[in-house]
């Protein structure tokens, strides 16, 4: 059963389109992220739900009711920002006990509850200090505990880690992953990094220019995914793309291709409506290329990255096509090398 | 080279501002004789000047052959302030002496005779000594009359708060404008913020029709000049009274004490006056404020529950405090020193003037007495200088650390 329900959601701001039909299902205890390249409306989305922007046409339910004429406090939502949006007048304890206070809880059971939030994070020894006095983490902390302490039914994050650095996101990525375990409460999250998706989500949601290109989990959409932009957008380094032609399989899910020296058959083809002669990508992981001498894909190395986990090679074939090799070995490729590669059909993809 | 310019420009103004500044305190601190006789900067250094005192009082009849005093106690005793500090340098000498010319002869010389050096006094031998004491010594017992003598003493500074004394306690004038100065600036500061807060609220976060163009509107009525407003609104005030009349007449027994007539021209009026020519600017001011603070602060607050009125005291007006307060100091500062509102909308009753009203009638009374004026002019400046000290503490930089991002 749908814990948040989006049908045909639209938003324009004034002549732009920013979302465009979604329809989305988000289960009970899920852990949701919504990722995209900047401007893709993913904010604009998660703010669509909070009820911090109106919609244009659809509808939104949240926990069966259906909230677009409710206020944001009336949604059973809490919303953790990006820029922690702390209020620097108040101690950590009144910032997290504003809400409760606002409802007319009572002093005890404010109390009890800001107590029981901060043990969680465990932060009860920054319950009367001022934002001001607070780290980053601290801050993104006490952002996070003021959205425990409403109890919502759907815990919104808006790019929470983006204003912390690296060590930190790390870090705190991997609290809000236990959190979730231990809260098991539905969530929506942000994020601009495929990191961060890949590792926290149950349900990943790729969207583009408003639209939702993919819905799946990160393993389902990391290998088989339903566009090239979706192919593109997760994984790292980047998927590589060769141009060919499509041979044979056209309006069946394995395709055969030729291209850039390369004849496969039996590769996973993702568009449909494609027939046989007609320019189709190639597309494969930097990471599920094999070198073989004997192997049909040829380049030149351009760049070689030694990441010491990890050896990253750029190269380019004979028609100018870059494209990048990469594996956790040691290799001793210089730039300026041809090297060869073979392909496994079974890992590549035809867009 | 640029640098340095600057800080001759800037000096340049300090100096200008803060000369005439103390002009006025010195004079203020004066004797009304050295206030009318010196200028202020003559204050600071000591003044060779010169002072009559008396050797001793007239009913002091006792015969003595030795006498000893101090010229300052003497200078003293018939002062209540200012007392005469200093060294004696001369005393001048006025008496006949005999003359080596013509024998048997006397004559009449003026002469300054020095410490230390022996004079004739009255037949007897008078020597002071610097520091003030004398000693009058006669060959026999004598019950010599007081003398009068003309010392020249090198005075040091002196400084007295009679001024003061007597401008707030001689009588009410300057005690009554303060308080009518009270009356009229605390309300006609209060009024205002409050309601241009609540108004820079909404122009800056509630969405309602018109907002824009009304803000344009209310922003480009800082241009009206007051005084050309004043028939209008004067008029109006007349009309308001006339109204307030009839109905204290029908309402009340008024009729019988003849007491049913409204001042046009009171208190109220003029908070009314200085609420509306002051808004369009603290609006403009604090508005712009209040649309700088972090929107996702205000998204926040939302979310937790609060309503637009919650929002506002309980986020609004903590975090404006800055903005709230120079503001504050623009309209008090600007209220207290107003004078042409008042004289033509503030209550003509004599007790009931303000500050600067009454420092106007002063330049009749006093126009002589300078070390009055000035100890009324202080008195009035000092109020706005203890407002802004007060209000320094309020202007907080980083209000907003740790609330957002790189806040």
């Amino acid at each position: 059963m749908a814990q948040v329900e989006l049908k045909g959601v639209k938003k324009s701001f004034g002549k732009t389109d920013v979302i465009r039909d979604v329809n989305l299902q988000i289960n009970d205890g899920e852990f949701v992220v919504f990722v995209g390249p900047s401007g893709c409306g993913k904010s604009t989305l998660l703010r669509l739900i909070a009820g911090l922007e109106e919609l244009s046409s659809g509808e939104i339910h949240i926990a069966d009711r259906a909230v677009m004429d409710l206020p944001p406090s009336k949604r059973g939502i809490a919303m953790v920002f990006q820029s922690y949006a702390l209020y620097p007048h108040m101690s950590v304890f009144h910032n997290m006990a504003f809400s409760l206070d606002l409802q007319g809880v009572s002093k005890a059971e404010i109390h009890e509850r800001v107590l029981a939030a901060a043990k969680i994070l465990q932060m009860e020894h920054l319950l009367d200090r001022r934002p001001a006095a607070l780290s980053g983490g601290q801050r993104q902390r006490v952002a996070i505990g003021r959205a425990i302490v409403r109890n919502p039914d759907v815990f919104l994050f808006d790019e929470p880690l983006s204003n912390l650095d690296a060590a930190l996101r790390h870090d705190t990525r991997v609290e809000i992953a236990k959190l979730h375990k231990q809260l098991g409460a539905t969530t929506v999250y942000v994020t601009h990094d495929q990191v961060e998706a890949m590792t926290l989500a149950d349900k990943i949601v790729v969207l583009k220019d408003g639209e939702v290109m993919q819905v799946g989990s990160p393993m389902d959409l990391f290998k088989s995914p339903a566009n090239e932009f979706v192919a593109g957008f997760l994984g790292s380094p980047k998927m590589n793309f060769f141009e060919g032609e499509l041979t044979g399989g056209a309006g069946t899910d394995q395709g055969h291709f030729k291209g850039e020296g390369l004849t496969l058959s039996g590769v996973r083809l993702v568009s449909t409506d494609k027939s046989v002669g007609d320019k189709i990508l190639l597309g494969i992981r930097p990471q599920h290329m094999t070198l073989d001498s004997d192997g049909l894909l040829k380049g030149r190395a351009t760049l070689v990255e030694r990441l010491g986990t990890e050896t990253v090679v750029e190269l380019l074939t004979e028609q100018g096509t870059s494209f990048r090799f990469a594996c956790p070995e040691m290799l001793d490729i210089a730039t300026g090398q041809d090297v060869s590669f073979s392909i496994d059909a079974a890992r590549a993809h035809l867009f | 080279m640029t640098r340095t310019l600057k800080h001759v420009v800037l000096l340049l103004i300090v100096v200008i501002w803060v000369v005439p500044f103390i002009a006025l305190v010195t004079t203020s601190l004066r004797s009304e004789t050295a206030s009318k006789t010196s200028g202020f900067w003559t204050a600071f250094t000591p003044t060779e000047l010169g002072h009559r005192f008396g050797t001793h009082s007239r009913d002091e009849t006792e015969p003595f052959v030795s006498m000893s005093g101090n010229i300052f106690d003497r200078l003293n005793a018939e002062r209540d302030s200012f007392d005469v500090t200093g060294e004696v340098k001369s005393i001048l000498f006025k008496g006949r002496v005999p003359d080596p010319d013509n024998e048997g002869n006397t004559k009449l010389i003026r002469k300054l005779i020095f410490a230390g050096e022996p004079m004739d006094v009255r037949g007897g031998e008078f020597v002071f000594a610097s520091n003030g004491d004398f000693i009058w010594t006669f060959a026999e017992a004598t019950a010599a009359k007081p003398k009068n003598l003309d010392a020249f003493i090198n005075q040091d500074p002196v400084f007295g708060t009679d001024a003061y004394v007597e401008v707030l306690f001689e009588n009410k004038n300057v005690p009554n404008a303060l308080i009518s100065s009270f009356i009229v600036t605390i309300p006609a500061t209060i009024i205002p913020i409050t309601i241009a807060a609540f108004a820079a609220y909404a122009f800056a976060w509630m969405r309602f029709p018109g907002r824009d163009w009304l803000f344009v509107v209310v922003v480009s009525l800082m241009v009206v000049p007051t005084q050309l407003a004043f028939l209008p609104v004067l008029q109006g005030f007349s009309g308001i009274a006339s109204w307030a009349t009839s109905l204290n007449a029908w309402m009340t027994d008024c009729e019988l004490t003849q007491t049913c007539k409204v001042a046009s021209k009171s208190f109220a009026s003029l908070w009314v006056t200085h609420t509306a020519f002051g808004l369009p600017l603290a609006i403009y001011l604090l508005r712009n404020y209040i649309v700088g603070l972090p929107k996702e602060l205000l998204e926040s607050a939302r979310i937790d529950g609060a309503s637009h009125l919650q929002i506002f005291t309980r986020l609004i007006i903590p975090l404006s405090v800055p903005a709230l307060a120079s503001f504050s100091i623009f309209q008090f500062l600007w209220v207290w020193n107003d004078l042409i509102v008042a004289l033509y909308i503030g209550p003509a009753d004599s007790a009931d003037l303000v500050f600067p009203i009454r420092l106007q009638k002063q330049l009749g009374t006093f126009k002589d007495q300078l070390h009055l004026l000035n100890a009324s002019a202080v008195i009035s400046m000092i109020i706005p200088v203890i407002v802004f000290l007060s209000m320094q503490r309020y202007f907080i930089r980083g209000l907003l650390a740790g609330s957002v991002k790189g806040g």
